[in-house]
């Protein structure tokens, strides 16, 4: 019997393998062979660094080194919902990190990480643009103005309700 | 590149184009601080230490990283610079951990050196947030990154120098930070250890982690790594009479993990101080006078008894050349036997009779640097990141940065799989087979140069004949390789114009590893690569002097310079500078001594710095042979299991506590310097066997090492004998390699017989393979007893593939008996996820869990070496009652 780590392996193993093969005779493929393979997983794994580092010759720290400083890419897995409160000077004014603590608390994760079960993650962002609306929070890229502890509370768990996971 | 002339602080100075304004500085004894610069990497620009000013434009430059121009009229200490030097240190310093009172790197710290050069005690400034101490759980290594100014000297040299690739930036901005592979510690990472980051680390962010290493030295001395044959020569800093620091003398050229952490051994408190003779059953100390009347008393004895055949010498390609080449004069005039042989007949004796019967010379010597023009690598049962580490560090940067291909064969996986563009796994035993497949492919498809071949070889056509029957639809069935991949190996080899061949003990401690070593030479021949840059030949050689101790004439059946004992005209030209007569009868090679012992037709075995009992076959055959002499006289550094025989036991001077030389892997004569004087009593070898010699009546004409060298000097002139300079790197010199050529030119095609492939016998249903770490050397003596390397090497491991563990109920850490037909060992289980299934890996140089008792008492009856590389197996589990 196999277990489970190989068969993900595996499966990680074959998509890199279709995902380079988009890109075989590309000059400069490392980068969209990255976007490609997050696009894919939703992250990039380890593994996926090695087999990547194997076929395009960059090492795997190097490879990590290039995710690390794009922000657009991740070598850990993200949430199926992101969120992001905002960090800009009128939010932080008006209360965006009493939102931050209460969303702290709430999915019981620091800023940057994700939760057990993948539902979220909990980020920050610079100013959205919507200072008029302070304090924001983007819920997978919408936007939540005039936000309080109690408004983002009542939000996660009317999505709760309407996509139990 | 044209000359250029221009103004250094307000001096003309002339300097070619594409030199930087560095460079011409350092030329013209111009001091420019840096921090970012190291000479083998390419410049990187980020430290902005070395900024001078473009006086014309007024343009501030980083000096090690600008060329110099027509008309420049250069700076580099103009207010403008200072300024900027000032603050970019104080930035550097306002980000930098407070602890420099403490720091490990102390006054060899660059940025503190630099700082107070430029009158700055403090930074001035706000402090900056600083990253958490990473930690790290080793014995080697600890990094501070509060301390890094992001100088990425480490991550370079980590990726274009030992190509280990452990070390990456991770982040951006400010918060980036040096990072390993998912960021975690150092030894779940690629490292090795080679220290190469920690000596090119200008601050106190990488430093040694052991407190014994640690402080500044009080003098360095410049001498020769002692493990392995890559001959590395290493700075060694001593405080009193204690080792705190190894560095690689050149920074072009880091050490390994042994040469960096490993040379503590000789303060092991294990160290024989004095003499001792063996009384009333017991060993017991007494003073050298006594030791030595005595032994001479005991082996006139012996020889008057049972005449010079029934005496042995072994000595130890651990040894220094003096000390080898004064051992077997000793032998042949003194003693007048050529029972004579030593410890590299265990690997290096198929190297000499395969390149022998096909290039015609004893040895190989291509220079390691070479590899980065070859087109093609071709690496053979060699397990090179731990044999011989430098070689692999240019097979990888000769891939990583020359763009070469690399084509693994063999059956285990190492750490150059992830570097290799092709890999063939023969089943074990059958590297033969595919060899020859090799050689057919290139010859149907008429690969080979038609040219080179008729110019330069003979014997082709028979060989030709010989291989045509093996294509590689044949060699599949029987190697389990794909036909396809042997087709594109051979085609990929033929077709470079530089194909190198690398092999090691896969090849040499296999069955009929001569036959194996003619095969890659033949394939050699037919990609016309023998003698081009960038082609050769490279065997792994193991230890130190291996290749010393050979030159030497430490072989039964060669004199110096393999020089033909059975040729009377040679003869008689060593016995005129001798001054005496040298027995004419080849002796007997080491495993034959052993076995006469043990029969009991040789009386006398006289070891220096051998330890039989842990590197041959079958201990326990070894032990009735030791016992059953009449005299055993061990020079050893430790009391080893055969010094504990020893009717005569003599304390010896480690490498530490010694001048002299070694031979290299590529050829160097390479200088051993005295560091300190050795402990208690002991002494050089080479200076025992004088004393002995004497106390015999049979003084040889020495008083000093120059003598020794200067007698080598005369028999072996090519060999350039003499010692090159203090503090130097050794010279390859051209005359070894060269000999060929010049007696012949001709080079012989050998069709090499091939061995059966040895069936697991019913019971043993895993093959085991020896394997080495990076972290021990040899039996595991001398590394063993540092303490660093110890803490990584302390007990025996034998890796079980997951599955099989899995079968068999083992789990991680488990003691299990290793029993092969031979012998067993208890040892403890490690499990394994990349090893096939029927396959299990023994570390080597376990002292604890000499592999050696799994053999037979078996050597190949051509090379005299024992096959100790893979045999049959089961694997018991240990009741817990029985632990
Ligand atoms: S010790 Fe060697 S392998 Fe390890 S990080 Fe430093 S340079 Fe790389
Ligand atoms: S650890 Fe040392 S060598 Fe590496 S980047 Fe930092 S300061 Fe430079
Ligand atoms: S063991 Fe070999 S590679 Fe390592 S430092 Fe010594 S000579 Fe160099
Ligand atoms: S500060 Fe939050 S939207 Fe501008
Ligand atoms: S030494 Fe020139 S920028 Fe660092």
């Amino acid at each position: 019997m196999r277990d489970n780590s190989e068969l993900i392996t595996d499966i990680y193993r074959s998509i890199v393998r279709e995902v380079l093969s988009d890109y075989a005779g590309h000059q400069w493929p490392l980068i969209p062979v990255l976007q490609k393979t997050q696009q894919r997983i939703g992250y990039i794994p380890p593994q996926c660094v090695r087999l990547i580092s194997q076929a395009l010759g960059p090492s795997p720290v190097e490879i990590q080194g290039v995710i690390s400083f794009y922000e657009q890419l991740r070598d850990t897995p993200r949430g199926r919902t992101v969120i992001r409160t905002c960090r800009g000077t009128a939010c932080h004014v008006r209360g965006g990190p009493e939102v931050m603590i209460r969303l702290r608390d709430i999915l019981q994760i620091s800023e940057g990480e994700t939760t057990a079960d993948l539902a979220y993650s909990l980020e920050s962002v610079a100013c959205v643009g919507a200072c008029g609306l302070a304090p924001n929070v983007l819920v997978d890229d919408e936007v939540h103005g005039r936000m309080t502890p109690q408004k983002i509370e009542q939000l996660l768990q009317d999505r709760e309700e309407e996509e139990p996971w | 590149m044209t000359p250029v002339t221009f103004l250094l602080n307000g001096r003309r100075l002339t300097a070619q184009s594409d030199s930087t304004i560095l460079q011409v500085a350092r030329d013209n004894d111009v001091d420019i601080p840096t921090l970012c610069e190291h000479k083998p990497l390419t410049p990187h620009a980020a430290c902005r230490i070395c900024l001078v000013q473009e006086q014309s434009e007024g343009r501030l430059l980083a000096a090690c990283a600008t060329t110099v121009a027509q008309d420049m009229d250069i700076s580099t200490d103009s207010d403008a610079v200072l300024r900027h030097r000032r603050m970019t240190v104080r930035l550097m310093l306002a980000s930098h951990s407070a602890s420099c009172m403490v720091c490990g790197k102390g006054n060899r710290c660059e940025l503190r050196r630099i700082a107070s050069d430029l009158g700055i005690g403090t930074a001035g400034l706000y402090r900056m947030r600083q990253p958490a101490l990473t930690l790290d759980d080793n014995p080697f290594i600890s990094r501070d990154p509060s301390k890094c100014i992001l100088c990425g000297k480490c991550i370079r040299i980590c990726q274009e120098v030992v190509v280990e690739e452990a070390l990456g930036y991770l982040e951006r901005g400010f918060s980036t930070r040096l990072a390993t592979f998912t960021d975690g510690p150092l030894h779940q990472s690629e490292c090795t250890f080679c220290g190469a980051c920690v000596s090119a680390c200008p601050t106190g962010a990488l430093t040694e982690a052991h407190p014994a290493y640690g402080g500044t030295g009080d003098r360095t001395v410049t001498t020769t790594c002692p493990y392995c044959g890559s001959g590395c020569t290493v700075d060694v800093q001593v405080k009193g009479d204690t080792v705190v620091r190894a560095v690689p003398s050149d920074p072009e050229r880091p050490l390994c993990v042994r040469g960096s952490y490993g040379l503590d051994f000789i303060h092991s408190p294990d160290r024989l101080h004095r003499p001792h003779v063996r009384r009333n059953g017991k060993l017991q100390p007494v003073g050298w006078p006594e030791a030595l009347s005595f032994l001479a008393g005991e082996l006139q004895q012996t020889l008057d008894k049972w005449g010079p055949e029934a005496v042995g010498v072994l000595g130890s390609p651990r040894g220094t050349n003096e000390d080898n080449y004064l051992l077997q004069r000793f032998a042949r005039s003194v003693l007048g036997t050529n029972n004579i042989d030593n410890g590299s007949r265990l690997y290096g004796a198929p190297v000499r009779q395969g390149l022998m019967a096909t290039l015609g010379v004893p040895e190989t010597n291509p220079d390691p640097d070479h590899l980065a023009r070859s087109e093609v690598i071709l690496v053979v049962g060699a397990d090179l990141p731990n044999s011989a580490p430098q070689l692999a560090y240019a097979v990888r940067r000769a891939v990583k940065l020359h763009g070469a291909r690399l084509i693994l064969l063999d059956p285990a996986r190492s750490r150059l799989d992830r570097f290799a563009s092709l890999r063939l796994r023969p089943y074990f035993g059958t590297d033969g087979v595919l060899l020859k497949s090799l050689a057919e492919v290139i010859c149907r498809e008429e690969l080979f140069d038609r040219e080179f071949i008729t110019r330069r070889t003979e014997g082709f056509e028979q060989f030709r004949q010989a291989v045509s029957d093996l294509a590689p639809e044949q060699a599949n069935q029987v190697t389990g390789v794909p036909a396809r991949h042997i087709t594109q190996a051979a085609r990929q080899f033929a077709g470079a114009r530089q194909a190198a061949v690398i092999f090691g003990r896969g090849i040499t401690q296999q069955p009929m590893p001569s036959e194996a070593v003619k095969a890659l030479a033949n394939l050699s021949m037919l990609a016309a690569a023998v003698w081009i840059p960038g082609g050769g030949i490279y065997a792994v050689e193991l230890e130190a002097n291996g290749r010393g101790a050979c030159q030497m004439g430490m072989l039964p059946d060669m004199l110096p310079g393999y020089d033909r004992l059975d040729h009377r005209g040679i003869r008689r030209g060593f016995e005129e500078v001798w001054g005496g007569p040298i027995p004419a009868e080849r002796g007997m090679a080491a495993l034959q001594m052993i076995q006469a012992a043990a029969e009991g037709q040789l009386k006398a075995l006289y070891v220096v710095g051998e330890n039989p009992f842990r590197s041959y076959p079958d201990p326990q055959l070894v032990r009735e042979a030791l016992d059953n002499l009449q005299l055993l006289v061990v020079h050893d550094l430790f009391f080893s299991e055969t010094a504990s025989c020893a009717s005569v036991l003599l304390p010896a001077a480690s490498f530490a506590e010694k001048d002299g030389t070694f031979s290299s892997a590529d050829g160097r004569l390479n200088r051993l310097s005295r560091i300190m004087e050795p402990p208690g009593q002991s002494l050089s070898d080479w200076s025992i066997i004088l004393r002995l010699a004497e106390e015999m009546q049979h003084p040889l004409p020495f008083s000093s090492l120059k003598d020794i060298q200067a007698e080598i000097a005369e028999i072996l002139p090519e060999l350039e004998p003499l010692p090159p300079p203090e503090g130097s790197r050794g010279e390859r010199p051209t005359a070894v390699g060269s000999r060929w050529p010049s007696t012949r030119g001709i080079a012989r095609f050998c069709i090499p017989r091939l061995p059966e492939v040895a069936t697991p016998s019913e019971g043993y249903p895993f093959t085991l393979v020896v394997r080495g770490s990076p972290w021990g050397q040899g039996t595991g003596q001398r590394t063993g007893r540092s303490r660093q390397l110890r803490t990584f090497c302390s007990r025996g491991v034998v890796e079980v593939p997951h599955r099989a563990a899995g079968r068999l109920h083992l789990s991680e850490g488990e003691t299990v008996k290793v029993v092969s037909e031979h012998g067993s060992l208890a040892v403890q289980v490690k499990l394994s996820y990349s090893l096939p299934d029927s396959v299990v890996a023994l570390m080597a140089h376990r002292k604890e869990a000499p592999p050696a008792a799994l053999f037979a008492f078996e050597a190949d009856p051509d090379t005299g070496t024992p096959l100790m590389k893979t045999c049959h197996v089961r694997l018991e589990r240990v009741r817990h009652h029985e632990r």
